[in-house]
């Protein structure tokens, strides 16, 4: 047994009452500290946890952020599409208007080409005889092949100018092919006019007494005669402009090779010396 | 480019003058005349033609006679022939139909209407 030098009494293996409290205050302050440790360890832990939702909450929003720019830039490319296809629109349109005015100028001039080439041939053919037959023929298939004239008659006036006396026709009952007076007829006004009278309406459906077209027939500013028109093929209802313009045709260049093939047989078919040529002062 | 033969068959030298006119629009297409069937026949006997454009009322060989003919030569009994008819003759028109013809034109012609024609049976753009 030991003595305890600070109280002098016999030492004993029990703690002395300070060393308990010591110990007392030491086992509360460490138990303290567990649990401070503990404590602090679970902070930990739920710091970590807390670190982890946050950075996962980050990389989503990272994510979404990004996600967010690849739409803007979706968006953006979109609308430099949509405007790339406006414009090829606009110039699509505009390609199309100018095709399309471009067709209906290309189906003009066709038809202008047409027309000039109805025109030439027509001419071509009357003056391509010197024989009154063959004038006479070709009149009238240029009366029926281009105009469609389905019934017709080819007057000229006779010496006295009374009368207007049918010199050709087809589809004309011979009974209808008799002189007509000038006075007071539609064909006789024409001849005293000297202008053609085209009616408005369906040639085709014409008449003897009031046909659809009648022409003047002129040489060199005389009119001698006149072409009537009494109907037109079925088809053909109404008169174009080229039409017109063979009326106009007709009306120069029909009574002249006419006259001047009538001339030409008379003299036998001999062509005129040179002598007549000699004084044309030109 | 490919080149084009043709065949007009035609009495009227004024009808024949015009389609000649009407088709030199067509680019690559060669023109022949003939002023009936006889003469058209002998056209086609020595040499190939693509396509063969007769009217209907002829002397000598009518348009029918022809169509009839040129469906039974080995040459040209493929050839597309497009006829001329007066809207009257519509008998003619349905006989030349019957007998092989491709296609039929109604006088007075237009030009542009021989062009298209013509061109759509050569499949010619």
């Amino acid at each position: 047994m030991t003595k305890d030098k600070r109280t002098g009494s016999p030492q004993s293996d029990a703690p002395g009452t300070d060393l308990k409290t010591e110990r007392d205050e030491f086992l509360k302050k460490f138990s303290r500290g567990t649990q401070l440790t503990e404590d602090f360890l679970k902070e930990h832990e739920r710091m970590q946890a807390r670190l982890q939702d946050l950075e996962s909450e980050n990389a989503g929003l990272r994510a979404k952020v990004e996600a967010d720019q690849a739409v803007r830039e979706l968006m953006q490319k979109i609308d430099r599409l949509e405007q790339e296809k406006s414009e090829l629109v606009s110039q699509y349109r505009e390609a199309e208007a100018i095709t399309t005015e471009f067709t209906a100028r290309v189906q003009e001039v066709e038809s202008e080409f047409a027309n000039l080439a109805n025109l030439f041939v027509a001419s071509n053919q009357i003056h391509s005889s010197l024989s009154p037959r063959g004038v006479t023929r070709r009149i009238k298939e240029v009366l029926a092949q281009l105009v469609g004239a389905e019934r017709y008659a080819m007057y000229l006036v006779n010496a006295e100018g009374e009368q207007l006396v049918p010199i050709a026709s087809e589809g004309v009952p011979g009974s209808q092919l008799v002189p007509v007076r000038i006075e007071g007829t539609r064909i006789g006004d024409v001849l005293k006019k000297g202008s053609a009278s085209v009616a408005d309406s369906d040639p085709s459906q014409g008449t003897f007494q009031d046909p659809p077209a009648v022409i003047p027939l002129s040489v060199d500013d005389r009119v001698v005669g006149t072409i009537a028109i009494f109907s037109t093929l079925a088809q053909k209802n109404k008169f174009d402009q080229v039409d017109f313009e063979l009326f106009k045709l007709l009306g120069q260049h029909a009574a002249q090779a006419l006259v001047a093939a009538s001339l030409f047989a008379q003299a036998e078919q001999k062509l005129p010396g040179l002598e007549a040529f000699l004084d044309l002062s030109v | 480019m490919a080149e084009y033969s043709c065949l007009i068959v035609e009495d009227s030298p004024m009808m024949r003058q015009l389609l000649v006119f009407a088709l030199a629009r067509v680019k690559n297409l060669r023109v022949t005349e003939a002023d009936d069937g006889v003469d058209g026949l002998r056209k086609l006997a020595s040499a190939r033609y693509d396509i063969i454009v007769t009217d209907i009322n002829m002397p000598i060989m009518d348009g029918l006679k022809l169509v009839k003919r040129v469906r039974t030569d080995p040459v040209h009994k493929d050839t597309p022939i497009v006829i001329i008819t007066t809207e009257g003759s519509q008998e003619d028109r349905q006989r030349a139909l019957q007998l092989g013809a491709n296609a039929y034109i109604t006088k007075p012609i237009q030009a542009p209407q021989v062009i298209a024609t013509v061109k759509e049976l050569l499949k010619i753009e």
